[in-house]
């Protein structure tokens, strides 16, 4: 019994921590900060992709939406010549429904898991997307298809299978807290921390690893790659800095999550923005959120995303 | 911004404050005007007194004079009225009730009949300024002189006047000049003239009074006598029970005559007869509150409540009215607590469907068709259908799965088969969906966990609705539920932590000690 309440932290002692949590973040940071209207920027791919362009955002490559079920059946000719794709539901979130093909020909699929599947289970899952299985409030959607990011050697160590991303978020158009998340056998390729994907927390001025954790515990090693997870270092740091910055600059959104990855000849490339990203980010950094923002409210205001840069990296 | 949270926040207390108010004020009103009580099932006696009357016309003419009892705030009448077959005209006076009869000529039965409730110990003795007349008693001389004698002996008995001579005349060993004045077995009614005419020589005003004694199945050609006795230093009148020599009125005793008028006089018939009988009936508060109300003169206020509204609307009602608690632990268990559930309403409805199946029978039920579901789910899958059509196909098959597990229940007399029906078959459906994706999607564990979680909020509410004495609650003072209704918006503003959060944020405030043991053990991997 003593050991089941163990198990559990005080709310004083969470606190004192400055650990964000779900209502809070709710009520008092989305609540405040996120104007409803300004949702469907970040919600909606396609719309996200125009505003980054715009805004001289790097994200992969456009290849084509598919809006409609009679479609479908051509996705095929709307990806030649392009060595591999990923399908994505325009309004999904938290990565659901995101499917990488490496590479293919006419009937045989190769995932980012090295799963090969047949052009049917292909077309189901456009489908799929299509009617709405993977989008926010279950509306019918459209599925996007765009380039393969050639993701960067330099964590081939530090992730099995599936593409490494990094999350920062940004409060107020300053980068807060950032992490690094590793795809594991057990969370089947997939950058998802409550599958069982690694977390590494990342210093937000050096972008080198702080601490990593499984399955909200601390550890220090890959636990497929055995890669020491402390020495991890992302390259080009401030680039990702500054595209979650102008992240703000494109959105308005004062309290947004922008996941980032690294291609191998193009650099740093912003994936998505995220208008509600999730709070396992602490624990990933063994750091909790709320004196972070606290300070950032002292920051000042007005500055360019530069400027803003500059200022976290002073 | 901070400003207006601190508006919406005050504002919500203020309203929390005066939803309490208005549930304290509904509560204390319905329970001093319509007796609603905490307790469920907390049912009204209603008496029926029956007076019958059988008589043959001896005239053309007959006149029937019933008393009707003396309404003085020890009970309330719920109906009244007069029972015969003939050519009668019914005339209701303030203290009397009159039938005449026309043309009679087989033996008549006339039923005066009387329901009443509520009925109360009148404690107070009953003050009036004007001392009435005192009878004086037609005794003969030697009766008189008896009765004087009585009355010195009596002076030995404990208590007032009237309890002295009460006493003495119901002594066991009655002595003999007891017997001479008042031999035994005489009527009750003739004891309690006595006693009135003894009180009068002591110059005591005192006068016979008449009702019935509630007691249920009785049956009695007389009616039953009390008498009451006027303190003329006090200017108040006693009663007393003539037997015990006691005081008060008490509530089981209605009052129908006082003084020497009869309870019944028939004009124009002869050979009559008269029986009384009473019943006892049990009704609850609510089917009562309609006539409480309307001897409360609060009858217009009545007719818009829910109380008023047929029977059956009523019963629908009582459901509804658990919900909202049933909200508030849906939004305690999520926001408070912190657990995740498939669809925010589904464990709603799962246990309303409990309700109906039973506990434990449900259960099993729902996990058996869940998981033959969840199977037939997974074969479809393989036919790679689009998402509408699919969840379709599923509905049809759970709507097949219930028809099957019904026939088997019935056929092999398995209950827990039989309370497959009562499941609502879109949410079944939605589960079995869900379920299959969050397999798909994150594999087994974690859809089989999130069942239970919302296996695990059904059940808690659950246990709220079957509730019979919350549903009382909940319904007969229903205003709890704004209270209810400000509480769910005041957890609409916490912004703390989640119990579950306690635990999933935990690794950040543990010591660095303890740090270290896991690191190593994440490094041996």
């Amino acid at each position: 019994m003593f050991k089941f309440f163990r198990m559990f932290a005080s709310p004083w002692a969470l606190k004192k921590a400055g650990v964000l949590n779900m209502n809070y973040r709710n009520f008092s940071i989305i609540g405040l900060h996120n104007s409803r209207r300004l949702y469907p920027l970040v919600d909606d791919k396609v719309k996200t992709k125009e505003l980054a362009t715009t805004v001289g955002i790097q994200t992969p490559r456009l290849i084509g939406v598919i809006k409609a079920q009679y479609e479908v059946k051509n996705f095929l000719q709307m990806v030649k010549g392009w060595k591999g794709f990923v399908i994505k539901p325009a309004h999904g979130s938290g990565g659901k429904g995101v499917l990488v093909i490496k590479h293919y020909t006419q009937n045989h699929f190769r995932t980012a898991s090295n799963k090969v599947i047949k052009f049917t289970e292909v077309y189901q899952h456009i489908s799929n997307v299509l009617s709405g299985l993977y989008s926010l409030g279950g509306q019918y959607d459209e599925a996007i298809i765009e380039e393969v990011v050639s993701f960067s050697d330099q964590f081939k160590d530090y992730s099995f299978q599936g593409i490494p991303d990094v999350r920062i978020i940004v409060y107020k158009g300053y980068p807060a807290i950032a992490m690094m998340r590793l795809a594991t056998k057990e969370s089947g390729g997939r950058a998802n921390l409550h599958q069982g994907a690694v977390g590494v927390g990342i210093d937000i001025k050096t972008g080198k690893a702080l601490a990593a954790v499984q399955h909200n515990m601390p550890i220090s090693y890959h636990p497929d790659t055995g890669a020491d997870l402390l020495t991890l270092k992302v390259p080009d740091w401030r680039t990702h800095l500054e595209i979650a910055s102008k992240g703000y600059d494109m959105t308005g959104l004062g309290y947004l999550g922008a996941d980032i990855v690294m291609d191998k000849e193009l650099g740093p490339m912003m994936l998505e923005l995220n208008a509600r990203p999730g709070l396992a980010i602490q624990i990933a950094n063994q750091k909790g959120l709320v004196h972070i923002l606290k300070e950032i409210d002292s920051y000042p205001k007005n500055l360019s995303f530069k400027e803003r840069v500059d200022f976290i990296l002073r | 911004m901070f400003k207006k949270l601190a508006i919406v926040r005050w504002s919500l207390f203020v309203g929390l404050i005066f939803s309490l108010l208005y549930a304290g004020f509904g509560i204390y009103y319905k329970q001093h005007f319509l007796n609603f009580t905490w307790e469920i099932d907390k049912k009204t006696p209603v008496w029926t007194i029956e007076a019958n009357l059988k008589f043959k016309p001896v005239s053309e003419n007959v006149e029937i004079v019933f008393s009707r009892p003396i309404v003085d705030g020890t009970f309330k009448i719920l109906d009244e009225n007069t029972i015969a077959k003939g050519n009668y005209t019914v005339q209701k006076k303030d203290r009397t009730i009159k039938l005449v009869g026309k043309n009679l000529k087989k033996t008549q039965n006339v039923y005066y009949r009387i329901l009443l409730y509520d009925t109360v110990d009148a404690k107070k003795a009953k003050k009036e300024n004007n001392p009435p007349k005192i009878v004086e008693p037609l005794f003969d001389d030697e009766t008189m002189m008896i009765a004087k004698e009585l009355l010195q002996v009596a002076k030995k008995e404990e208590g007032d006047n009237a309890q002295k001579i009460i006493a003495l005349l119901n002594n066991e060993e009655a002595t003999e000049l007891v017997q001479s004045f008042l031999p035994k077995r005489t009527k009750l009614k003739e004891k309690a003239e006595k006693i009135v005419d003894l009180l009068a020589l002591e110059n005591i005003p005192a006068r016979v009074i008449r009702g019935v004694h509630l007691v249920e199945g009785k049956k009695s050609v007389t009616a039953d006598v009390m008498i009451e006795a006027y303190n003329l230093n006090e200017k108040k009148w006693y009663v007393y029970n003539i037997e015990t020599g006691k005081t008060g009125l008490p509530a089981d005793f209605i009052v129908f005559q006082k003084g020497n008028a009869s309870l019944v006089d028939v004009i124009g018939g002869g050979d009559s007869s008269i029986k009384y009988s009473v019943l006892k009936s049990l009704n609850s508060s609510f089917s009562m509150a309609k006539h409480r109300s309307k001897n409360a003169d609060i009858e217009n206020f009545f007719s818009y409540s829910v109380y008023n509204l047929p029977l059956e609307q009523q019963n629908a009602l009582k459901w509804l009215m658990v919900f909202p608690l049933a909200i508030l632990v849906v939004v305690i268990l999520r926001n408070v607590i912190g657990i995740k559930t498939m669809g925010t309403f589904t464990p709603m409805l799962i246990s309303m469907a409990l309700v109906e199946t039973g506990f434990l029978k449900g259960l099993i039920c729902f996990s058996i068709v869940v998981g033959v579901g969840l199977f037939i789910r997974m074969c479809l899958s393989r036919l790679n259908l689009l998402l509408v059509p699919r969840i379709s196909a599923v509905v049809v098959f759970v709507i097949l799965l219930i028809q099957i597990f019904a026939i088997l229940g019935y056929q092999f007399d398995w209950q827990v088969a039989s309370s497959a029906l009562f499941f609502p078959i879109i949410i079944i459906a939605w589960v079995i969906e869900r379920g299959s994706i969050i397999w798909e999607e994150e594999g087994f564990k974690n859809a089989f966990k999130e069942m239970l979680y919302s296996l695990f909020a059904a059940i808690v509410i659950y246990f709220v609705i079957v509730n019979e004495s919350i549903r009382h609650i909940t319904f007969a003072f229903n205003e709890l539920n704004v209270v209810i209704l400000f509480l769910i918006m005041l957890l609409g503003i916490y912004t703390g932590y989640r119990l579950t959060e306690l635990k999933r944020f935990a690794p950040l405030v543990k010591s660095k000690k303890k740090l270290k043991k896991t690191n190593k053990r994440g490094g041996n991997v």
